[in-house]
């Protein structure tokens, strides 16, 4: 790695762990292995969205021409959100695509990723199954989104009726991802997610 | 043609397939082709006759009698790498080349940077990531200060790390020039953007092209006479050129042909 992209990542790395939320625990990064090419990020779920109170592990890389491309990052935590893909956890956001600048940094990124967990943009989906629910069932992403972060992300109470329906898929035989994936995307309707899965 | 339809053999290229991911296919190939230019050109070339030029176009009868209006007024051209940033590599190479053979403009320029840093602080660029491209730009005018020769400018150049940092902060200075002068620049934005929404998509990323916009911020912000030549395939055989900003005598001098600049030397 470029000489100029480790000394910025390392520098970046304690702004970010000296930062103000760092101490307030609302973002975090750690290393992987010991060359800063792979590092682990962490962010708290913002107040007031259906992913309060959730932890969010991140996956980041930083290319060789850093800072002049953006890092690669995507979440590990599985994460019900329009920009986010359910599945891969690849994320839909300006900055880390054709709006990175070189002034930014691991904090602008991480920081950034936090408002958009609080302000979804439905038009620029990542995942058009989340976006399409998230505009037309409001209430129910909302549900299904904190049901996820119970699931996934280490919150302690989650919506008992959707863990009655997970648990009925896991009885015939799903897996407990999938049965949630299948109920989520089919607006938590039994028989469709049961045609989904079996046919 | 039709034969080509049953060929087992022809090369299926072109085919659709549902199971790539077209977007990564475009991305990979736009990411080899840069890898390629990186490869095959400097950041900022070598001295070139302008000869070379004529060599260019010895097939195109539009250019090559352009180019010939060019010979008697200059003499020489350095080509930079065609990868987004040539504008500003072209302005910082034949800028710093000129302040080392006028010392008065480099003391200016020099007490010019040294006050931008606030000025950037102020628009709201962070503190962090500024003063690394700040401290890296005021290094090499004092280096130039003291060893000012021609081999200084080209290693620094083309040396990645400390050219790059160099296009940044002059991205960084023209997006502070056009948010100061929003009222202003605004009327010349286009799609609807605001000035700072343009900062954001066309300014400060690395890689964007430099369009009229960033050119008359530069050169306003910076205080620095630039003279385009226009190679392109426009009407009549001589080369419309524009100054910036129009009221200042240029000291560089930079041929423009479509999506690219060049630095030109006078004769």
């Amino acid at each position: 790695m470029a000489n100029i992209a480790i000394q910025r990542i390392k520098r970046e790395f304690k702004e970010v762990i000296k930062s103000d939320e760092a101490q307030k625990c609302a973002i975090n990064v750690e290393l992987v292995g010991d060359d800063y090419r792979e590092l682990r990020g962490e962010i708290a779920g913002p107040p007031d969205t259906p992913y309060e109170g959730a932890t969010f592990q991140l996956e980041i890389k930083v290319p060789e021409t850093y800072p002049f491309n953006p890092p690669k990052v995507k979440f590990v935590t599985k994460i019900w959100h329009p920009n986010i893909s359910s599945v891969t956890g690849a994320i839909c956001l300006d900055i880390l695509k054709d709006q990175w600048a070189a002034a930014m940094t691991l904090r602008t990124v991480l920081l950034s990723l936090q408002a958009l967990l609080a302000a979804a943009e439905p038009d620029d989906p990542q995942d058009a199954v989340v976006a399409k629910q998230f505009k037309e069932n409001h209430p129910l992403f909302l549900e299904t989104a904190q049901y996820w972060s119970h699931v996934h992300a280490g919150v302690p109470k989650g919506n008992s009726e959707f863990s009655k329906k997970v648990r009925r898929l896991m009885d015939m035989g799903v897996g407990e991802h999938q049965a949630l994936v299948a109920l989520s995307s089919c607006n938590w309707d039994m028989d469709r997610a049961i045609e989904q899965l079996f046919s | 043609m039709e034969n080509n339809i049953n060929d087992d053999n022809a090369p299926k290229t072109c085919e659709y397939d549902p199971n790539v991911n077209q977007d990564e296919l475009i991305k990979a190939q736009e990411k080899q082709i840069a890898e390629e230019i990186k490869a095959n050109t400097a950041m900022v070339g070598s001295l070139d006759g302008l000869s070379s030029l004529e060599e260019e176009y010895s097939n195109d009868p539009v250019y090559s009698s352009k180019v010939k209006t060019l010979l008697p007024k200059f003499s020489n051209v350095r080509r930079t790498r065609p990868d987004g940033n040539c504008f500003l590599r072209g302005f910082i190479f034949a800028y710093l080349e000129y302040c080392i053979h006028h010392r008065d403009e480099l003391v200016r320029f020099k007490k010019y940077l040294e006050s931008s840093k606030e000025e950037l602080f102020e628009i709201g660029f962070p503190k962090f990531t500024t003063e690394d491209f700040h401290d890296m730009f005021m290094e090499v005018v004092s280096d130039l200060e003291g060893s000012g020769s021609i081999d200084r400018v080209e290693a620094v150049c083309n040396d990645a790390g400390t050219s790059d940092y160099l296009v940044v902060y002059l991205r960084l200075l023209i997006s502070a020039h056009l948010q100061k002068n929003a009222e202003f620049f605004s009327f010349f934005i286009e799609g609807g953007r605001t000035v700072e929404e343009f900062c954001k998509q066309e300014v400060e990323p690395m890689y964007r092209e430099c369009d009229h916009l960033h050119i008359v911020a530069l050169t306003a912000a910076v205080g620095v006479g630039v003279r385009v030549m226009y190679l392109d395939r426009g009407e009549g055989d001589a080369l419309v050129s524009h100054d910036f900003p129009e009221d200042k005598e240029p000291i560089i001098h930079l041929l423009y042909r479509p999506g690219h600049y060049d630095i030109l030397y006078k004769a």
